[in-house]
């Protein structure tokens, strides 16, 4: 399997799952049912993960088909930018879910829903300008296949940083601010579950996690816009494959400080049980090993 | 000067350290540096931004052992650090972000020294301490990612 294949995978799955997910924000307030709710809030937020190995492995899938003559160019840059679209706007609706995970004030689930539904209908855009590419059977009879249109996201994003020298660098910079905010707060509130720290109640030490997020997302930016201007350097190279792939289940693992009633509980000098314990441990390791790959991107794994 | 530089560099160590090989020499020690650079950073920022105010709630005393992990950091941090000097020091010496990023990791852990001796030991709120830790810290790794660029520039 190449990263082509998987992106034929996972491409359904932001536009499927974020249906679902609407579904059960929509049945979760019918029905005055949190735990449906919080249902929805976590798929959301795991689509905001997901969605973005579904566009890196879309990079990757059209360095495959870009030297085949039948496969229209055109459609490729229309599906492009539409995705990345959508990817902003999944990363908007994921972040805030987790805010609401965090701590819910009724408002969160009115913008989660509306942004969701924006969302859903980008997605859906963005899939069905895909499906042209290799389906011309589709194309309604008198109609053109998709061109690129305004915006052009990924056009506009890769031209940033290659027409100005100086966004690199700053990004670099950005990218290791980010990596020390979310490793330093998520290695903390970790080594609170751990016992290591004892002496202050689950419950505060929590409220430094949206500090890990903001170094999350910053980390998300700065990187989209490296892959954006260098995709080939990336989709490439073994070992970003699999900085992605540990920084996946990793963002996961953040959801267990985030909304454990096991973790929420915990009094000051309690620590978490075997199953936290096992949880926080290996969120640490998980990230070191994300810091380990994309230091080591350069030197393993690139041709 | 240029000649004691150039004998480091020659040094049985410093040549290890450039010819080395993949999962050891330069990457291992380079990832050893961010390591080390990332816990201590990150550990000192959650203490800087508890100090500036958030999460409150948590008790400075409950965050006394964090220090303990902070000066294995710095360690691991300054021990991998002169390593990476030592492989190409001739150029890192003439490097002015190297300077640079060398004076402000000099001020943020002196900041840290103080935050252990006049906040977590002391009577002090340590705000202001907690905002030039941060500021310091935010320059130090900017001067060290931007090396790679101003050495080129200055070449």
């Amino acid at each position: 399997m190449n990263l082509a294949h998987l992106h034929l995978l996972l491409n359904h799955l932001p536009t499927v799952g974020l249906g679902i997910g609407v579904g059960l924000l929509l049945a979760s307030l019918l029905k005055k049912s949190e735990d449906l709710k919080q249902a929805s809030f976590v798929a959301f937020f795991l689509l905001g993960l997901l969605a973005i190995p579904a566009y890196l492995t879309g990079s990757a899938a059209q360095t495959v088909l870009q030297d085949q003559p039948d496969v229209p160019q055109q459609v490729i840059a229309a599906h492009q930018d539409a995705a990345l679209l959508a990817l902003i706007l999944m990363e908007i609706t994921g972040l805030v879910a987790w805010i609401a995970l965090w701590r819910f004030r009724r408002w969160h689930q009115t913008g989660i829903l509306v942004l969701a539904i924006v969302t859903f209908g980008l997605m859906a855009r963005a899939a069905n300008i895909g499906g042209h590419i290799r389906h011309p059977e589709i194309l309604v009879e008198g109609t053109a296949a998709p061109v690129p249109g305004w915006p052009r996201t990924a056009a506009a994003g890769a031209a940033l940083v290659l027409d100005n020298p100086w966004v690199w660098p700053i990004c670099e910079v950005f990218h290791f601010v980010g990596l020390c905010l979310l490793f330093g707060v998520v290695l903390l509130v970790n080594l609170r579950l751990l016992g290591f720290v004892k002496g202050v109640a689950f419950a505060d030490v929590n409220r430094l996690l949206p500090w890990a997020m903001v170094g999350l997302g910053i980390n998300v930016v700065t990187g989209m816009l490296f892959f954006l201007a260098a995709p080939g350097q990336y989709t490439q190279n073994t070992a970003f494959v699999w900085k992605i792939g540990l920084m996946l289940i990793a963002g996961v693992t953040l959801l267990y400080p985030t909304m454990s009633d096991q973790a929420g509980e915990l009094t000051p000098e309690d620590r978490a049980p075997l199953t936290g314990r096992i949880i926080a441990a290996g969120s640490i390791c998980l990230w070191i090993g994300v810091i380990f790959l994309g230091r080591f991107l350069p030197y393993l794994g690139s041709e | 000067m240029g000649s004691l530089l150039g004998q480091i560099e020659q040094s049985g160590a410093a040549t290890w350290i450039r010819e080395g090989g993949v999962l050891y020499g330069y990457p291992l020690i380079l990832f050893l540096h961010t390591f080390g650079l990332s816990t201590l950073v990150g550990l000192s920022s959650a203490i800087n931004l508890r100090l500036l105010g958030f999460a409150a709630g948590i008790p400075l005393a409950s965050l006394a052992r964090i220090f303990s992990l902070m000066w294995a950091g710095f360690g691991l941090t300054a021990a991998t650090g002169i390593l990476l000097f030592v492989s190409d020091a001739t150029r890192h010496a003439s490097n002015p972000a190297f300077l640079v990023k060398l004076v402000f990791v000099l001020l943020a852990v002196t900041a840290l020294a103080l935050t252990w001796t006049r906040v977590f030991r002391g009577q002090h709120s340590g705000k202001i301490l907690a905002a030039l830790s941060l500021a310091c810290w935010f320059g130090a790794l900017s001067a060290g990612r931007l090396m790679a660029y101003v050495a080129e520039f200055v070449a």
